[in-house]
């Protein structure tokens, strides 16, 4: 019986490293090959002549492609920083008011908070195309960021708001009898204290924008916004890239949200419980 | 509450999100629905009501209706695939051991990476000239020259594009799954053994009912995530429609055609599909459980 769970472990434990990792590995491998030596039949199990080739011909080159490349990468930091911080800043004061206050409409209001994360893309894909449109916000780092933050927005409230309700009250009302004002409350006591639940929120708002593609396809229609993933997905509808740089790209594009990941795991994994398991 | 006096901070502190959610949320949903029923074309007005004729469109554009049956096998295999393997998933990692919480990181990494990203890499897998998966067939003597996976063949196409989204989606199947499944006290387990239980007998009496509700979460939020699935054929099948999705569909009618009117009809019609399929979902597999 021991040795059973001991084996089904081992091979469990070994399906999940390869199922995961394989695919990274692969596409790493060929950003450090050449087009002939990816060609090659069989393929390589590593590269034959490891060369940071590619890695020049995306970034540091004068090329167009290298020029698209390192645009997106501005643009899409620019657009996940800014729409991870409005979206924590602006959650975590309605979880507040949420978690701590009785007011009229209380309910509602969360119900439409929990409603509205239920609305898949495509229902506010074309609205929000023709809304933007019509403030002139097509094309503008504040138009995308703007879709994110109300995409977004939603979740991070409801996680926030579930992790505040977990925390017992009577330090805040020890805060209170002090004389303290509720925003003083808020900014001493309970911001500290959610801390965990603000890490959650931030990393996995930023990774979803990071993630986004058919929006900013929609939204950013030329090269002065269009973050990484639509870049990477133009370079990739060419047909005339060969897969070296596109490979590149791709491990370019996945360098961050990864290494984020491997960092932060701990608060994705119970940011998504909060955040669902409700 | 000592004042009678009406408070407006919790006010003050929810109008940015309920603001949020007015313009960007509610009214596109709201002007979904109703635009369903216009014909808007921008190159061809004037705006007006159309009745049914958006839906009669749909329902007779062989695009559309293709690319329904297609989305129908994206979700079987999907969501099928996804819940299978998150079980899996969860039941390995359900006792701690040396490494799990390195394993855990490992596990959540295809979640974290963009769709599209996902699509360029299992190109070099799939890819018919260059791909690994032909050059290791072909060494183990499995096939005798490259296969072409996508593209050709309709219903392999769509297993090999949903195998990556599969990919994308399971991590979180698990992780819910894991979450439930560690809230079973070790006790059943011990007294089951004692009974005469074995691992496969505690597995289907105990751990599959008082996983339910994991499992409930884990189906929604994979149906949710295929029944919209666009970055991942839109990488690895381009524009060729032997595999578009409802959503490709529904991104082509509106910002290739340019026929808005059919692109709301088909949005709400997507909202309407997701909406009942949680709610019934949800309430078949969702049971409150007691330990």
């Amino acid at each position: 019986m021991k040795q059973r769970n001991v084996g089904f472990r081992r091979f469990g434990v070994g399906f999940i490293l390869s199922w995961s990792l394989i695919p990274i590995y692969w596409v790493i491998n060929t950003s450090f090959q050449t087009d002939a030596q990816i060609s090659d039949t069989p393929s390589h199990l590593y590269p034959p002549t490891p060369g940071w080739a590619n890695y020049k011909a995306l970034l540091i080159g004068n090329g167009e492609l290298a020029g698209m490349v390192r645009r997106s990468t501005i643009n899409i930091f620019i657009e996940c920083i800014s729409a991870t911080a409005i979206t924590v800043v602006l959650a975590s004061l309605a979880a507040y008011a949420f978690a701590r206050m009785e007011f009229k409409g209380r309910k509602i209001f969360l119900f439409l908070v929990v409603m509205t994360m239920a609305f898949p893309t495509y229902t506010t894909l074309i609205p929000m195309y023709r809304i933007m449109a019509a403030v002139h916000l097509v094309n503008t780092y504040l138009g995308i960021i703007l879709c994110y933050v109300s995409g977004f927005l939603p979740l991070a409230t409801w996680i926030l708001f579930s992790y505040m309700q977990s925390l017992p009250q009577a330090i805040e009302e020890a805060g209170s009898v002090d004389g303290a004002t509720r925003m003083q409350v808020f900014r001493l006591i309970v911001l500290p204290l959610i801390m965990p639940a603000l890490a959650s929120t931030a990393v996995i708002t930023f990774l979803f924008a990071w993630a986004q593609f058919i929006f900013p396809l929609v939204l950013a229609s030329d090269q002065s916004t269009q973050p990484l993933t639509v870049i990477v997905a133009a370079i990739q509808g060419r047909h005339v890239v060969p897969y070296s740089l596109l490979s590149t790209a791709g491990v370019i594009a996945l360098s961050v949200p990864a290494v984020i990941a491997l960092f932060t795991n701990r608060f994705i994994v119970s940011g998504l419980i909060n955040g669902s398991v409700k | 509450m000592k004042k009678k006096k009406l408070d407006l901070l919790p006010y003050a502190l929810i109008s940015p999100l309920i603001i949020f959610i007015i313009c960007l949320a509610l009214t596109p949903a709201v002007y979904t629905t109703i635009a369903a029923f216009f014909k808007v074309q921008p190159l061809n007005p004037p705006t007006r009501f159309s009745g049914l004729d958006n839906f009669r469109d749909i329902i007779h554009n062989s695009a559309v209706i293709s690319s329904l049956g297609n989305t129908f096998l994206y979700i079987l295999i999907g969501v099928t695939l996804s819940t299978v393997l998150g079980i899996y998933i969860a039941v390995v990692m359900q006792r701690s051991f040396k490494g799990r919480s390195i394993l855990i990181a490992i596990l959540i990494l295809p979640w974290a990476l963009p769709g599209v990203v996902e699509g360029i890499l299992w190109t070099g897998i799939w890819d018919a000239n260059t791909g690994v998966l032909n050059s290791v067939l072909k060494s183990l003597h499995l096939i005798t020259h490259y296969q072409v996976f996508l593209g050709q063949n309709r219903l392999l196409t769509i297993l090999a594009i949903e195998i990556v989204q599969v990919w994308q989606i399971t991590p979180l199947s698990a992780i819910l799954i894991l979450a439930v499944l560690q809230n079973i006290p070790d006790d059943l387990y011990e007294a089951a053994t004692i009974d005469g239980s074995n691992a496969r007998k505690s597995f289907r009496h105990i751990t599959l009912p008082l996983i339910r509700p994991g499992i409930a979460i884990a189906v929604v939020q994979a149906i949710i995530a295929t029944l919209n699935v666009f970055d991942q054929p839109y990488i690895l099948n381009g524009a060729a429609s032997t595999a578009n999705s409802l959503a490709m569909e529904t991104y082509a009618v509106s910002f290739q055609n340019l026929n808005f009117g059919q692109g709301y009809a088909l949005s709400l019609l997507i909202t309407i599909f997701t909406l009942l399929i949680s709610v019934v979902v949800a309430k078949f597999i969702y049971k409150k459980v007691e330990y």
